[in-house]
């Protein structure tokens, strides 16, 4: 005898959870018929319009900060990531490692405001790190980090660094001893087994958490309003003015679209680059 | 001989290298709440570094916040902590609701299902907030419903599925049918099986899965900020329109219950899960 559920009782049992994701699909949905609306405040008609408004040099320079840093702080989040997925893994106590793991996996549950009241108390121009700087005698006048992109940088790469660790860790614990061990025995130093080694297992898992991360940093909208001020003008940011000052429904709701395919592209490129690697380190 | 990532003897560069990135990497995480805790407990009124001196005060100043009437504001603290705790409970018992009976559909069901479900309850983590925010508010908007706090709570039900199904997924997986099948060939009807066999052994994984979507629930800034309404505003919200000019050390002090109450739950969930299954 087995336990074999039938049609009707996997469908009952799904159907709760179903019902629950359906406001996200609508929304969706919703976001995409706005974008093609010919009214700017109501959904009627259709017509490409709020797309073609949107070519102008202002959106443009927006995607392109947009893609520029959330690019620079997933290479950088990647960097430090590694290490610390590496960290995590050989400590042996268990204290250190749910330490650890606390440390990294807080700023991404933790509430954004109160990381960007850290950043600004940090990088403030009476903050901890220009004050430091100013007693030790390294600078005359303040520098400014805050409401420019080394803020929104650094708060990027602080809330998206957890995403990058926790997969990377996964795919650290399925590394296979042999290979690791073979290379050493073979007289190969740390380095050259990290790059012709350990790399090449990992990529599958850094490729897939690097585009997680960039997904992530991409549509970033707390940490642009926050950090950045009006000055740095990341899409999440760009469409809220939008709509807030402006009331220009659809053409947030196209910008938005812009928004998803671009992180969609990466996403889909990003695993298609997973399979091509996997199938010639296989073959 | 195990040959570990990070070698321990000897004074390799890369062992340096290694050790040197990590230490960058704890310390981008972890400055920015180990200030804001260091001058939640400034004695002076503006956030200059160094505190000239330490003290309590911001501490009494929270508490007088959530004790007194403030005439004031349009919006106590008060009734935006009763929010934030009332969607953030309701998120919790729906979406762990939904999530255990479709867990179990899923481990025990077709395993082509399996993926395609998998990846549907997948999309809400990767879809970007902003955008998700202003959908549902363009719905809300248009349907000119009065749902008060369930404009709120349905989409954080939708943010917080992809953690919790993950959570009872992996309860799952370590339940064997053999267990299931033992219940009912003494007698139990399948359902009951579930209920008195199953659900006890999940009993880890449910629990991290309902934490998990009362932290993110009570923590969520972006859907919100589009969200709110004069009358329906939650803790983070609250927070924002307070500091939109400048930053007061008693919304510091008020961080830190928040950063406490955060890391106990996590510690939590780590502890619950212990290893057996990842964090997301």
């Amino acid at each position: 005898m087995s336990i074999s559920l039938s049609r009707p009782r996997a469908l009952a049992f799904s159907l709760p959870a179903i019902i629950a994701i359906l406001p996200f699909m609508g929304a969706c949905f919703y976001i995409f018929r706005f974008s093609i609306s010919a009214e700017k405040g109501v959904i009627d008609g259709y017509s490409i319009q709020a797309y073609i408004d949107l070519m102008t040099p202002f959106f443009g320079r927006s995607v392109w900060l947009t893609l520029k840093l959330a690019f620079v702080a997933t290479v950088i989040a990647m960097m430090l990531a590694v290490p610390l997925a590496f960290l995590l893994t050989s400590l042996k106590s268990p204290l250190a490692r749910r330490c650890l793991t606390v440390t990294i996996l807080l700023p991404l549950i933790l509430n954004l405001l109160v990381q960007a009241y850290g950043w600004i108390l940090l990088l403030g121009p009476s903050g901890v790190l220009n004050s430091t700087l100013k007693a030790l005698g390294i600078i005359e006048r303040p520098i400014f980090l805050l409401f420019n992109e080394t803020g929104v940088l650094l708060g990027l790469i602080q809330t998206s660094l957890p995403l990058a660790v926790f997969p990377i860790v996964s795919s650290v614990r399925g590394l296979s001893q042999e290979h690791l061990e073979a290379a050493s025995s073979l007289g190969a130093s740390h380095w050259r087994t990290f790059v012709d080694v350990t790399v090449p297992l990992l990529r599958p898992g850094l490729v897939g958490a690097a585009s997680i991360v960039f997904a992530f940093n991409a549509s970033a909208f707390a940490i642009p309003l926050l950090l950045g001020g009006r000055r740095v003008q990341m899409m999440g940011v760009a469409i809220r003015d939008m709509i807030s000052p402006l009331f220009n429904w659809s053409g947030a709701a196209a910008a938005g679209m812009i928004l998803i395919t671009l992180t969609l592209i990466v996403l889909v490129f990003s695993s298609w680059l997973v399979r091509v690697t996997s199938e010639k380190v296989r073959g | 001989m195990r040959v570990g990532l990070l070698p321990t003897e000897g004074k390799s560069t890369y062992r340096f290298m290694v050790l040197f990135l990590a230490t960058i990497g704890i310390l981008i995480s972890s400055l920015p709440v180990i200030v804001v805790t260091i001058m939640s407990f400034s004695g002076s009124d503006n956030t200059g570094f160094p505190p000239p001196e330490l003290s309590l005060r911001w501490y009494w100043d929270v508490v007088a916040m959530f004790t007194q009437e403030d005439a004031n504001s349009a919006q106590s603290v008060v009734d935006s902590t009763v929010t934030s705790l009332l969607v953030a409970f309701i998120v919790m018992v729906i979406s762990t609701m939904v999530c255990i009976p479709l867990a179990y559909a899923l481990a025990r069901g077709d395993r082509r299902i399996r993926e395609g479900m998998e990846l549907l309850f997948t999309l809400p983590l990767v879809f970007p907030l902003v955008i998700l925010g202003i959908a549902f508010l363009l719905i809300a908007e248009s349907l000119r419903l009065d749902i008060g706090i369930w404009r709120i709570v349905i989409p954080h039900v939708a943010l917080v599925l992809p953690f919790v199904l993950r959570n009872c997924i992996g309860a799952m997986n370590g339940i064997s049918v053999e267990t299931e099948e033992a219940a009912i060939s003494l007698g139990a009807s399948p359902l009951r099986a579930i209920w008195d066999v199953v659900i006890p052994l999940m009993r880890a994984g449910i629990l991290a899965g309902l934490i998990f979507a009362l932290i993110i629930s009570f923590n969520e800034f972006t859907i919100t900020f589009f969200m709110y309404t004069i009358d329906v505003s939650t803790l983070p919200i609250w927070m924002y329109s307070r500091t939109v000019s400048s930053l007061d050390p008693s919304t510091l002090a008020l961080s830190v219950f928040i950063i406490v109450a955060d890391i106990v739950l996590i510690v939590l969930v780590d502890k619950l899960i212990a290893g057996r299954a990842n964090l997301f």
